[in-house]
């Protein structure tokens, strides 16, 4: 899929640039080089400008890049099959689409009922979005950006409500039909095993970006604030609620 | 030593939280109307109202089916008229919705069809096209349409903008419209049609009053003659249509009766060009206006009658309309809720704001005036028991939504402890939205002889004095849009009517 000579060839490059909305600068000064064929963990806290710089990507890249967004952002009144045929609206004219959705076209239905089978959503073509479970929905968005077929896909949060099997199944099939992926995620394990390399925002910051072999569990944590707060475990869901042990505060400090 | 460290005993009343602040607010209200009441005409003309009454009760206790002339054809027809002009509202009122929000011209243009009420627009009809279908459905569609235009563009405007956040760059206009907004909007827009259906189907039955063949026009002729079982037996069949309109309305039934009620409607005009040409462009003007004769203009101005005395007699009754309803919806609800009395008292209750809701006002105002003699009493009666039972309804409807957080408290300290101050901002923010609605019932009150404006539209009607029938509806709709922003702005903010099938 991704041919190596390509592999170094600069896709996208920021440098010093102030990212936010409106007025409101989140992201200021952010210099980063996304290179073709790379597969990227986006990762941070919640409010550190993931959402800000994927939507700054987005709109850098324009039609090369496939868009799977936060809270999945279908339409819970139209069926399955009728969102993820809008992946492809734009190619088609008003009055196709419009026939569409009194009648389904034959093409794309051929094609949307080969990638609903890929992701355990065959039986499901005609059912309201509405009335799926979160897995479910989370499927139909990621069918969705499948369907707009780019070269790179970016997913904000793609696998935030699948099961962790799932979740690598899901990856896989992304990884599989897109050269270059940029993905937000909040599962570090899964950024470590599963990307090239790693993207950490916190405190509107570039933090980490560093290929993601050259990296640990422990510098992830780094990331989290409340990791901190509680030890310097790897992992923090088991962390006794104790106080801030006095080694651990100025260590991980130091390496952000 | 000790009074000096006990905080002071706030003044009752005083202070910018929610609770004294509304409260304030309520008592100018009461207290604004208790001024102006001496300035009102609330005396009983007929000599023996009870009598009388009894009789009514009589009739409605004992309908006589038998001696109704062809029910079926008068609730036929009712229903389609109300079918065929909500549709043609819709038709007009969709497109509008689209360029709402971007264009005054459009925003001006539905408030001042809007602010005109339907009988209104029936009397103007009435003068081109006759007593025919296209009269009844014209007085609904146009109205209707600027409804439509503002509900339909406030509940786009209000759909999540996710998904179509979420589309592909490059989508046309209409494609996105088609599949990542209205399909988020179609539940509340189907929700608000059916709703504007059913108050369809009231003016519907008031068309009667001005004549056209629906139900309301054997009511009136029944109950102005005197035969109570027979006006009973139809109120009764307009009851049984409203109760059982959700069996009849369903989706899959909708077309079925938009296809048949063509059929009963009727009969067609015959359209004369010409005729409807000279009414529109010299008719509804005023002679010296049109010859550009300025001083004849202000002769004209001074020669309408009592303009000042039935613009007050309007305000005022309004303004009497919505605190009786205010009253009658605080003294109401209660005997709904679930939180009050046993099941027996909350069907009574519940059944009696049922049947005051869906009478029509105009019915309930001429029921009274039978009873009471003309004068703005019965008016204000028929305003304050429509109005304040429908807020009474959905006002326990909020509070049954309700869980008191302490259980086992006496009534009277669950009504004004736990349920009272949580429903009343929603209460009085609702009680504003009516306002307006109040003072567009209170110019047709007109039609029976109380002098408002409506009086005076009906009157030169009559005399084919179209030129100032056309300035007392222009003058009336002025009223409307200015009492519609004032109520707008003193309507409390800590409860946003988020249905628009409340208003």
């Amino acid at each position: 899929m991704a041919p190596t000579e390509h592999t170094h060839e600069t896709l996208l490059a920021l440098d010093g640039v102030d990212l936010g909305h409106g007025s409101q600068v989140v992201l200021p000064g952010l210099s980063l080089r996304l290179a073709r064929g790379e597969r990227i963990a986006l990762l941070g806290p919640s409010g550190a400008g993931k959402s800000t710089l994927l939507a700054a990507l987005r709109a850098r890249l324009g039609a090369t890049a496939a868009w799977c967004p936060q809270h999945h952002g279908l339409v819970p009144g139209l069926a399955v099959y009728h969102n993820v045929y809008m992946g492809r609206l734009a190619e088609r004219s008003a009055l196709a689409n419009l026939w569409n959705l009194v009648r389904p076209l034959r093409g794309p239905w051929r094609e949307v009922t080969e990638l609903c089978e890929l992701l355990g959503l065959e039986g499901l073509m005609r059912r309201p979005v509405g009335q799926l479970s979160g897995g479910q929905r989370q499927r139909t968005a990621i069918a969705r950006a499948l369907y707009q077929g780019r070269e790179v896909f970016l997913g904000d949060e793609p696998v935030a409500s699948v099961d962790p099997h799932q979740a690598l199944r899901l990856l896989g099939l992304i990884e599989e039909r897109h050269a270059t992926t940029v993905v937000a995620l909040h599962q570090r394990e899964l950024a470590l095993s599963h990307f090239d390399r790693v993207w950490g925002l916190r405190d509107g910051r570039l933090a980490i970006d560093a290929p993601a072999s050259a990296l640990s569990l422990a510098d992830l944590d780094a990331l989290y604030p409340d990791a901190e707060a509680t030890s310097s475990g790897t992992d923090r869901h088991d962390a006794e609620p104790a106080a801030p042990s006095p080694e651990a505060l100025p260590c991980s400090r130091g390496r952000a | 030593m000790s009074e000096a460290t006990l905080p002071r005993r706030p003044a009752w009343l005083a202070g910018r939280a929610t609770g004294p602040r509304l409260a304030r607010h309520t008592l100018t209200l009461v207290a604004l109307a208790v001024l102006l009441l001496p300035l009102a005409d609330l005396s009983v003309v007929t000599r023996d109202p009870w009598t009388e009454l009894g009789r009514m009760l009589q009739g409605l206790a004992w309908p006589d089916f038998a001696g109704v002339e062809s029910p079926f054809r008068a609730l036929g027809l009712t229903v389609s008229v109300a079918l065929w002009g909500t549709l043609a509202g819709v038709v007009l009122g969709f497109p509008l919705a689209l360029v709402f929000t971007r264009s005054r011209l459009v925003r001006a243009g539905c408030a001042f069809v809007r602010a005109i009420h339907e009988l209104f627009w029936a009397l103007l009809f009435l003068q081109v096209f006759g007593l025919s279908a296209l009269t009844a459905l014209a007085a609904l569609a146009i109205p209707y349409a600027g409804i439509f235009a503002k509900v339909f563009a406030e509940i786009l405007e209000q759909t999540p903008r996710a998904p179509a956040d979420a589309l592909p760059p490059g989508v046309g206009r209409l494609s996105r419209f088609l599949y990542a907004e209205l399909p988020l909007a179609w539940t509340q827009l189907a929700a608000y049609t059916r709703y504007r259906f059913e108050c369809g189907l009231r003016a519907s039955v008031l068309l009667g009053f001005v004549g056209l063949p629906t139900l309301g026009f054997q009511l009136e002729t029944a109950f102005r003659e005197g035969r109570y079982p027979e006006a009973g037996a139809l109120l009764w069949c307009f009851y049984l249509l409203i109760a059982t309109l959700p069996w009849w309305s369903h989706r899959r039934l909708v077309p079925l009766l938009i296809i048949g009620g063509a059929f009963l409607l009727g009969p067609w005009p015959a359209v004369d060009g010409g005729l409807l040409w000279r009414f529109v462009s010299q008719d509804l003007w005023p002679a010296p206006l049109l010859a550009g004769d300025w001083a004849g203009l202000v002769e004209w101005f001074a020669s309408i009658p009592d303009l000042g005395p039935a613009i007050g007699n309007t305000l005022l009754l309004a303004l009497l309309g919505t605190v009786g309803a205010l009253l009658v919806a605080m003294a109401l609800w209660p005997l709904a809720s679930r939180h009050f009395g046993n099941p027996a008292s909350r069907l009574a209750g519940r059944g009696l704001l049922i049947l005051l809701r869906s009478t029509p006002e105009l019915m309930l105002a001429f029921v009274f005036l039978l009873l009471l003699g003309p004068s703005l009493l019965p008016a204000w009666l028929a305003l304050a028991l429509h109005n304040g039972a429908l807020i009474a309804f959905l006002a326990a409807r909020h509070a049954d939504a309700l869980e008191p957080g302490m259980p086992g408290l006496p009534a009277s300290g669950r009504l004004a402890y736990e349920l009272l101050p949580r429903i009343y901002p929603s209460l009085l923010a609702l009680l504003y939205y009516r306002a307006e609605v109040i003072l567009r019932e209170t110019a047709i009150l007109g039609m029976l002889g109380i002098a408002t404006l409506g009086y005076y539209i009906d009157e030169n009607f009559q005399y084919l004095m179209f030129d100032v029938a056309a300035f007392l509806l222009l003058v009336t709709a002025g009223l409307n849009i200015a009492v519609d922003s004032l109520s707008r702005r003193l309507r409390p903010r800590e409860a946003p009517l988020e249905d628009p099938c409340l208003r």
